[in-house]
């Protein structure tokens, strides 16, 4: 072991000895820094290699992908269709399912509003179910988006109100008032997330791009509508359940550690149709439209009816109205 | 007392029909329609129909076709009734201002319909007591309630045709004309979208379900029933998940 120091660069022939020769403090330096550059580029292309199956590496290297890739509000369109390839084809490795995520823009000239019928409402909960089903919600935790508050008549009153009645209904002498996310106008929620991960569409829908949100739940903490839901767990749902319609902004698979909430269907909603919760209600207690054209059905509704908001004096201007006969 | 009541059901039905000024359809109103109506197609209503075409499935076909009737329904405001035909089903459409409404078909799907099948023609004679022989699945609780009899709503004459209060007669897809003729506030926000529901999306060709469609015409009143299981909740009055 008495090689001569050497100040030349090891060259691809004898790259092989490099290791055997005792190298000074500014050829090690050289080394450690072409191995950093070096180990960064191929770190993706490293990733699988570690993976028994191929279905492991193309999942592993799917995940890094997704790891690094930016906030959707930014990407452009053809970074869109490659992450909605990307999660796609990982729910069909990961999970077997043959799901399709759109990423449908909002239409233009259309601002989505909600009013909800308290003459109507019995109880019945069709509503959380249809919604359940539509948006792929956590089985295990039992996640619910909608809540409908049973109180008695004469007062609208939250504190008293029992959300988790399970008994014949209608209730004699009691009222039924859902809750869910009012998709306000001037949200809370979106001006305290840290990182830009929640924010409003042209159509008024607030959304969240579960992969840029870091699970901090501040929006939980500012809505005060009691309309955001966060993720103790990854949810799961049964793979005959699931809803293979699925928008990036909506209904597509949730991790752990990320809030989700309501958007309207937004899956739905933006092909035109009605959100899930409207169409399973068996009373017409939900009528849904475009607050932006006045022939709507919602347009008639706030005119011709006595509506009101809840909370309206914090002035977050929810887009869900309620309305009596 | 029940002779009280109908007299004032009838007086409550006749103002109502004086203030609503109904021009009926004739008595040849059937569920068989013209079949060559479809000729009469605007370009407005070819757009339409391309719609439609392009539509989600479970949304209802239909094409537009017929001629247009005045009727001046609930509400003070005058609107038109169209009636429509395509090969599964049919809808009516009536012109409330801007608005254009199309509504589900009722008979079709009905049990006991055609009534043809049973009264062969014959004039029926509608005794409340024989209703239970022929009908023991009909509760007429909604007639006992309003003090009406059978033939305040149904045709003796002609069973498969409902009796207006101005003796038009139209079919059981038209059931909502009858109903709006005592219950026209509801008839109003149905018309507008605030009562009943909407079959398909919120934008478009508005097709509504029609009132038998929720309301159990002899028994109107949503039964109670069981809810759809409670959430998980920690405090049970709380709000947070």
């Amino acid at each position: 072991m008495t090689h001569e120091r050497t100040a030349e660069l090891p060259s691809a022939a004898d790259h092989g000895t490099v290791l055997q020769k005792p190298v000074d403090r500014r050829l090690a330096l050289k080394i450690l820094a072409g191995g950093v550059a070096a180990g960064a580029q191929v770190l993706s292309a490293c990733a699988p290699l570690s993976a028994t199956t191929d279905e492991e590496r193309e999942i592993r290297l799917l995940a890094w992908r997704e790891y690094i890739k930016g906030n959707y509000r930014f990407m452009t369109e053809a970074e869109r269709a490659e992450t909605i390839a990307r999660l796609e084809r990982l729910a069909e490795l990961k999970r077997g399912e043959d799901v399709t995520i759109q990423s449908t823009g909002a239409l233009p000239g259309v601002v989505f509003g909600y009013a909800f019928n308290i003459s109507k409402c019995k109880g019945f909960r069709r509503c959380v179910e249809a919604c359940i089903n539509e948006n792929n919600l956590d089985r295990r935790a039992a996640t619910q988006y909608i809540r409908i508050f049973e109180m008695e008549d004469g007062v609208i009153d939250f504190d008293h109100a029992d959300a988790t009645f399970q008994h014949e209904v209608p209730a004699e002498g009691h009222f039924y008032i859902g809750t869910q996310c009012f998709q306000c106008a001037d949200p809370p929620c979106v001006k305290v997330c840290p990182v830009g991960a929640t924010w409003q569409e042209p159509d008024g829908i607030t959304v969240i791009d579960y992969d840029w949100c870091i699970g901090c739940r501040y929006c939980v903490a500012a809505c005060p509508y009691w309309a955001r839901r966060f993720n103790w767990s990854a949810p799961e749902v049964p793979l005959e359940e699931v809803n293979p319609n699925q928008h990036y902004l909506g209904n597509r698979a949730r991790k752990t550690g990320v809030v989700e909430k309501c958007t309207f269907c937004i899956h739905r909603t933006r092909q035109g149709r009605l959100p899930a919760c409207a169409e399973a209600c068996p009373t017409g207690a939900r009528v849904f439209g475009n607050l932006l054209d006045p022939d709507s059905e919602i347009r008639w509704v706030l005119a011709n009816k006595r509506v009101f908001r809840l909370k309206e004096d914090l002035e977050t201007e929810p887009r869900f109205w309620y309305f009596t006969d | 007392m029940s002779q009280t009541r109908v007299a004032v059901t009838a007086l409550f039905l006749v103002a109502a029909l004086t203030a609503t000024g109904c021009s009926e359809r004739s008595d040849s109103a059937r569920a068989t329609r013209p079949p060559g109506a479809d000729t009469l197609r605007s370009p407005a209503e070819l757009a339409a129909a391309a719609i439609n075409a392009t539509r989600q499935p479970g949304a209802l076909t239909t094409v537009p076709a017929a001629p247009v009737e005045r009727w001046t329904g609930p509400g003070n405001q005058s609107f038109e009734v169209a009636t429509r035909t395509s090969e599964e089903e049919a809808g009516h459409a009536r012109r409330f201002g801007a608005i254009t409404l199309q509504t589900a078909l009722r008979a079709r799907p009905l049990g006991q319909y055609p009534c043809t099948s049973c009264h062969l023609g014959r004039k029926v004679v509608m005794a409340e007591k024989r209703i239970a022989d022929a009908h023991q699945n009909v509760q007429p609780v909604h007639p006992k309630q309003t003090g009406a009899l059978c033939s305040t709503c149904h045709a003796a004459d002609d069973v498969e045709l409902l009796a207006l209060e101005n003796g038009k007669r139209v079919t059981l897809d038209e059931s909502y004309r009858l109903c709006a003729q005592c219950h026209f506030a509801q008839a109003d926000a149905w018309a507008h979208g605030a009562h009943g529901k909407r079959l398909d999306g919120w934008q478009g060709r508005r097709v509504v379900m029609v009132c038998p469609d929720c309301h159990d015409p002899h028994q109107p009143t949503l039964q109670p029933r069981i809810p759809f299981r409670a959430p998980h909740l920690e405090r049970p009055r709380g709000h947070d998940q």
